[in-house]
C-alpha cells in the first residue's frame, strides 16, 4: 500500500511541476470565463429574461443573474471533470514517451498497480481542481444572486464525483493504446478544444442540429452536463416558479438550458442520469482492468 | 558460481528473429561485456533478463531463479543504468530516488542510510535539491547509477552507460563502474560501442543478428581473431616487402599484420637488418569485433 501511495504521490506532484500538462487542461475552463464574462453571459442573461413577461423582468432581475451564474459554473464543471482528466492522465503517456516506465517495470512492482496509481493520481488531482472550481463558483453565484439548496450543493458535489471518475475512467482506456508525444499533443488538443462543444458548456445542445442533438444524446458525458445543470440551475428555475412564471415557460427554459434532455424523445430522468454515468463508469473501468490483465498475461512490457 | 545462466534463448518480432538460440552465463562479481551493433539483439536479451519481455523459447536464470517462475526476486536482484536517463526531469534529485526507493519497499531511515552508502561511492549530496532536468549529462549520469543501486541489486545491468559523455566523464562513470565491480563483487552486465571498455572486461560475448558470434575473455578473443601488429620505421617500402605479410602504409611507418607473436619473433630474427626501429602491438577489441561480425561497432559493414 505504501508503494502504491508513493507511486499516486509521484504522479500527482509531475503534473503539478509539468506546466504543459497543468496548463493545458486549464485552456477550456478558461476560455469558457472569458467568453462569459466578455459576452456569453449577457447573451444568456438576455434571452431569459425574454421568457419571462416584460411587467415581472425586474422583479426576478436576481433570480435571473442566479440563472446565469449557475449556466456558467455547471459549464464550467462539466468541461474541466473531463478535459483536467485527461490531461492529467497523459503522464501515464509521458511516462511511455519518456521511458520512466520502462525504469518502474524493471521494478518489483506489479503492472496493475501502476495502472492503479496512475487511475488514482489522476481521479485525486482532477477532484481537487474541480472542487477548487466549485468553491471559487459557488462563491460567484452567492455574489450575483444565490438561490442553492444544501442538498443542490452535495448534489454539485456527487456530480462532481461522478464525472470526474468518467474523465478519469474514459482517458484511462484511451491513455492505454497510446505511446508518442505526437499522439498526447493530438488527444490532448481535440478533447480541449471538442469536449466544450459536445457537452453544450459553449451552447445548450438544445441549440444544435435535431440529428447531432441525437447524437449526442448517446454519449454519456451528456448526462453528466445535464446533471450539473440540474443542480445548479435547479434552485434559480424553481424560484422563478414560485415567483408565478407559467410552468410552460419554466419548461421551454429547462429545455433550452439542458437540464431536460431527451433520448429519443423521451425526457431522461435525474434518476436515469446518475443510473447512466455510473453504469458507464462501471463498464469503462471493467475494460480498463480487463486489458491491463491482458497486458500483463502477454507481455511484460513494451 | 554461475549468476546469469542463458540457454537457448529466442525471441522473434513477427518475422524478425531478434535473439535466433543464445546460450551464455555469467559469472558471479565479473564485469560481463555483451557487444553488438544497433538491432543485433542486445536489448532484447537484456529486457527479457529483467522480465520486461517474454521470451519464445530456451531458459533463462538468473541468482538461481527462473525467470518463468517469480519474477519478483529477479527483479530484486537487477538493477539498470538504461541507455538515457529515465528519471523524471521535473522532479528534484531526492524526490527521484525516493519515488524509485519506494517501488522497492525502501522508505524513510532505510532510504536515508542508502543515499548515504551511495553518497560514499558517488557522491552526488550537493545534488540532491536539484531538479534532475537541470543536471549536466555528467551528473544525471551520476543520478542514474545512483537510482539502479538504490535496492543493493546483485547485478548492474548498464546499457550503453557512456554513450554521449565527454571523456573526462565517461572516464568518472567508468571508474564507478569499476569500483562497484572490484570493491563491491558487483556483478556488472555491460553493453557499450566504445572497445577500451570492452577490453577491460572479465567476459565478453559479442552477438550479430540475435547470434552469438564470439565469446571469451578479451585476451582470447584477441588471440583467436586477430594477429600482431608490427609498426617498422625507418625502412623502405621494398624491405617490407620482403617480409611477405600483408602490410599497409602510414604517415612515416609501414603497419605488418601477422598471425601471432611467435611468427612476429621468428620474423625479426630472420630479417635482422630491417627491425631496427619497431614496435609489436596485439590487435584490439575493435579488430576483434570487425573480424567476426565484419561490422565496425556503431558504423557499417566493410
Amino acid at each position: 500500500m505504501k508503494t502504491t501511495t508513493a507511486l499516486i504521490r509521484r504522479n500527482i506532484k509531475l503534473f503539478f511541476k509539468d506546466k504543459g500538462l497543468f496548463f493545458t487542461s486549464l485552456i477550456t475552463p478558461l476560455i469558457l470565463l472569458v467568453l462569459y464574462t466578455t459576452f456569453l453571459g449577457n447573451v444568456y442573461r438576455d434571452s431569459f429574461l425574454l421568457s419571462v413577461p416584460e411587467f415581472m423582468q425586474n422583479e426576478v432581475s436576481d433570480i435571473i443573474d442566479g440563472c446565469v451564474g449557475g449556466q456558467l459554473v455547471s459549464s464550467l464543471l462539466a468541461v474541466s471533470c473531463i478535459t483536467v482528466a485527461f490531461c492529467s492522465n497523459m503522464l501515464m503517456v509521458q511516462d511511455k514517451v519518456s521511458g520512466a516506465y520502462n525504469d518502474i517495470s524493471v521494478t518489483p512492482v506489479k503492472h496493475t498497480r501502476v495502472a492503479i496509481s496512475y487511475y488514482a493520481a489522476t481521479f485525486l488531482v482532477t477532484l481537487i481542481i474541480n472542487l477548487v472550481a466549485l468553491v471559487a463558483g459557488l462563491i460567484y453565484i452567492a455574489a450575483i444572486g444565490w438561490y442553492l439548496t444544501v442538498s443542490d450543493v452535495l448534489f454539485l458535489i456527487l456530480d462532481i464525483l461522478l464525472a470526474v471518475l468518467f474523465g478519469t475512467a474514459l482517458s484511462s482506456l484511451i491513455g492505454f493504446f497510446l505511446s508518442s508525444q505526437g499522439q498526447i499533443s493530438a488527444v490532448g488538443s481535440i478533447v480541449s478544444s471538442c469536449y466544450g462543444f459536445i457537452c453544450g458548456a459553449y451552447m445548450p445542445i438544445s441549440q444544435f442540429s435535431e440529428g447531432l442533438q441525437t447524437v449526442i444524446s448517446f454519449l454519456p458525458g451528456t448526462y453528466a452536463t445535464s446533471l450539473f445543470r440540474n443542480h445548479a440551475m435547479g434552485g434559480a428555475l424553481d424560484a422563478l416558479t414560485e415567483k408565478g412564471i407559467p410552468v410552460d415557460a419554466i419548461t421551454e427554459l429547462r429545455n433550452v438550458v439542458d437540464c431536460n434532455i431527451y433520448f429519443l424523445d423521451t425526457k431522461v430522468s435525474i434518476g436515469a442520469m446518475f443510473a447512466v454515468i455510473t453504469l458507464t463508469i462501471a463498464v469503462i473501468m471493467t475494460a480498463y482492468v480487463l486489458i491491463n490483465k491482458l497486458k500483463g498475461g502477454k507481455a511484460r512490457a513494451k | 558460481m554461475n549468476i546469469i545462466e542463458i540457454e537457448n534463448l529466442h525471441k522473434s518480432f513477427g518475422e524478425v528473429k531478434a535473439v535466433d538460440g543464445i546460450s551464455f552465463t555469467v559469472k558471479e562479481g565479473e564485469l560481463f561485456a555483451f557487444l553488438g551493433q544497433n538491432g543485433a539483439g542486445k536489448s532484447t536479451t537484456i529486457s527479457i533478463i529483467c522480465g520486461r519481455l517474454l521470451k519464445d523459447g530456451g531458459n533463462v536464470s538468473v541468482n538461481g531463479n527462473d525467470i518463468d517462475g517469480d519474477i519478483t526476486e529477479i527483479k530484486r536482484d537487477i538493477g539498470v543504468v538504461f541507455q538515457s536517463s529515465v528519471l523524471d526531469k521535473q522532479l528534484n534529485v531526492y524526490e527521484n530516488l525516493k519515488s524509485r526507493a519506494a517501488l522497492y519497499g525502501i522508505f524513510g531511515d532505510e532510504l536515508k542510510s542508502r543515499i548515504d552508502e551511495l553518497d560514499k561511492l558517488l557522491s552526488f549530496k550537493p545534488l540532491l535539491k536539484r531538479t534532475v532536468g537541470k543536471l549536466s549529462g555528467g551528473q544525471r549520469r551520476k543520478i542514474d547509477i545512483a537510482r539502479a543501486l538504490i535496492h543493493k541489486p546483485k547485478i548492474l545491468i548498464l546499457d550503453e552507460p557512456t554513450t554521449g559523455l565527454d571523456p573526462q566523464t565517461r572516464s568518472s562513470v567508468w571508474n564507478v563502474v569499476r569500483t562497484l565491480q572490484r570493491n563491491e563483487r558487483m556483478t556488472v552486465f555491460l553493453t557499450t560501442h566504445y572497445m577500451e571498455e570492452a577490453a577491460d572486461a572479465d567476459n565478453v560475448v559479442i552477438i550479430d543478428q540475435g547470434r552469438i558470434v564470439a565469446e571469451g575473455t578479451p585476451h582470447e578473443l584477441k588471440n583467436r581473431y586477430t594477429g600482431d601488429f608490427i609498426t617498422l620505421y625507418g625502412v623502405d617500402e621494398e624491405n617490407v616487402k620482403a617480409l611477405d605479410c600483408p602490410y599497409r602504409a602510414e604517415k612515416d611507418a609501414f603497419i605488418v599484420t601477422v598471425k601471432n607473436t611467435a611468427f612476429a619473433t621468428e620474423l625479426i630474427i630472420k630479417h635482422k637488418e630491417i627491425f631496427k626501429d619497431y614496435e609489436i602491438t596485439k590487435g584490439d577489441m575493435d579488430d576483434v569485433f570487425l573480424s567476426v561480425t565484419g561490422k565496425e561497432l556503431g558504423g557499417d559493414e566493410k
